[in-house]
């Protein structure tokens, strides 16, 4: 086949220019494809503790790792990224908690969703797994109001105070605040 | 007892314990703790609600991890598609769109939805049944098994209680497994019920199986934390002399979330 040479140079052009967008585009998805095998575990785990199924629950994280690539194509800022993720993860969670809760409301379908969803609460065998003194400690964690469990799941799943920050908006007195009063809580459930 | 204003607060411990101090801040906690064995128990008991924390919760969430079948490449050919839509546009997506890579994507792409079809009809095969199963199960206390009952109390005692903290719930595992079985509840395993008191302890409910029922926990609209604020209001009134313990105790054993909307005046949760 013959090419005429001015036709040939712009296709070397355009084959080059689309070369580097292609290896810029490879980059952020092995990044992301890197945090979503460093943090799955994790953020399903956080999920779950917020009362998400696992169906739903692996919907997100993937709709989060999707998020995460735009965010990163448009070269935002990326100084906090795991809290950056755990944000997404949680407001994408609490919303379908809440369209779940909504689409209950029509129908008698509540048992239906219920049997989806999975949470801390053992099931009957389990608990016969479970300490007494796990069973207090469940009890008590369950008895704190909702902010104060996110904030001590996220600590659990191992972010620092000024991430749990981000995720939920608060400020990192607030976040201490919150934890230590809840560790002081727990404790006190777990003495008695 | 740690009465001394000198010690450390809980919070300064956990601060402390999590590395969130700032380096000065830091090093005159650790002398004083080096010195102080009040603290430094103070500070234990704290580390070790914390790890039991830890392990209760991996033995509850763990069981639940599904295993990353196909999710992680499910993700790069979502994540190759997207890339080829929002990439450089025009004259390159052209390209793109002839390249050997974007080829073996759509290849990956087609298998992968395959066994990914697959693995969710099976999954929801399986999740049927178990709906099917728990779709009978009562959302209501039944009032021939859960007539609720109480325990002889006075109305000081009632209001003298230290605040609920979730210890005085613990029901006997023998208990709740009995509860599940006159529900029927045994077959099919119920993540998502706790059994729960009808007339809660702090309103003088005892732990009589006739005064426990199978609550479902988390997704319905009238669920657990609906009627633990039910049950905050009307010990709040109890106590306040707004209402009559008597009156309290039959209210919400006869039917809690038509007490719910008497005292909330509402005819959805809050």
């Amino acid at each position: 086949m013959t090419v005429p040479e001015s036709g040939l140079s712009l296709f070397r052009v355009l084959t080059r220019a689309t070369k580097s967008a292609d290896s810029d585009c490879s980059e952020v998805e092995a990044e992301v494809v890197r945090l979503f095998d460093e943090h799955r575990t994790r953020l399903l785990r956080y999920v779950f503790s917020i009362g998400l199924s696992v169906h739903d629950g692996e919907e997100i994280v993937q709709d989060v790792f999707l998020a995460l690539f735009r965010h990163l194509q448009l070269g935002r800022p990326r100084d906090n990224l795991r809290g950056w993720i755990f944000r997404v993860a949680h407001n994408l969670a609490l919303k379908e908690r809440e369209a779940s809760h909504k689409r209950l409301d029509s129908a008698e379908l509540d048992e239906v969703v219920a049997a989806r969803h999975v949470d801390l609460s053992p099931s009957p065998e389990q608990q016969l797994a479970f300490s007494q003194r796990q069973q207090r400690l469940l009890a008590a964690l369950y008895a704190l109001p909702s902010r104060d469990q996110f904030c001590l799941h996220l600590r659990a799943e191992g972010l620092r105070y000024r991430e749990i920050a981000e995720v939920l908006d608060m400020s990192l007195g607030a976040v201490s605040n919150s934890l230590s009063r809840s560790v002081a809580r727990l404790e006190r459930a777990d003495r008695e | 007892m740690r009465a001394n204003d000198s010690h450390l607060s809980d919070e300064e411990l956990l601060l402390a314990a999590d590395g969130e101090l700032p380096l000065t801040r830091m090093n005159e906690l650790s002398e004083h703790l080096a010195a102080c064995w009040d603290c430094r128990a103070r500070s234990g008991q704290l580390e070790s609600a914390i790890s039991e924390l830890v392990a209760v919760r991996h033995a509850a969430l763990d069981p639940k991890l599904p295993p990353d079948i196909g999710r992680r490449a499910l993700l790069k050919a979502h994540l190759s598609e997207q890339a080829a839509q929002s990439g450089a546009g025009g004259w390159s997506l052209f390209f793109r769109g002839l390249a050997f890579r974007r080829g073996l994507a759509i290849t990956a792409v087609s298998a992968l939805l395959i066994v990914l079809a697959t693995v969710a009809v099976s999954y929801r095969l399986r999740t049927q049944s178990s709906v099917l199963k728990l779709a009978r199960l009562p959302l209501e206390p039944s009032r021939k098994l859960t007539p609720g009952a109480t325990r002889q109390v006075s109305l000081r005692e009632v209001c003298s209680s230290q605040p609920e903290d979730g210890s005085a719930r613990v029901i006997p595992v023998s208990v709740q497994r009995e509860v599940f079985q006159e529900y029927g509840m045994d077959g099919a395993p119920p993540k998502d019920f706790e059994v729960d008191f009808l007339i809660t302890p702090e309103l003088g409910g005892s732990n009589d199986i006739h005064n426990l029922w199978p609550e479902p926990y988390y997704s319905t609209v009238w669920n657990a934390r609906v009627k633990d604020e039910l049950e905050d209001r009307l010990h709040e009134m109890v106590c306040n002399g707004e209402l009559d313990l008597g009156t309290a105790q039959r209210d919400i054993s006869t039917d809690w979330i038509v007490a719910y909307k008497k005292y909330f005046h509402t005819d959805r949760p809050l």
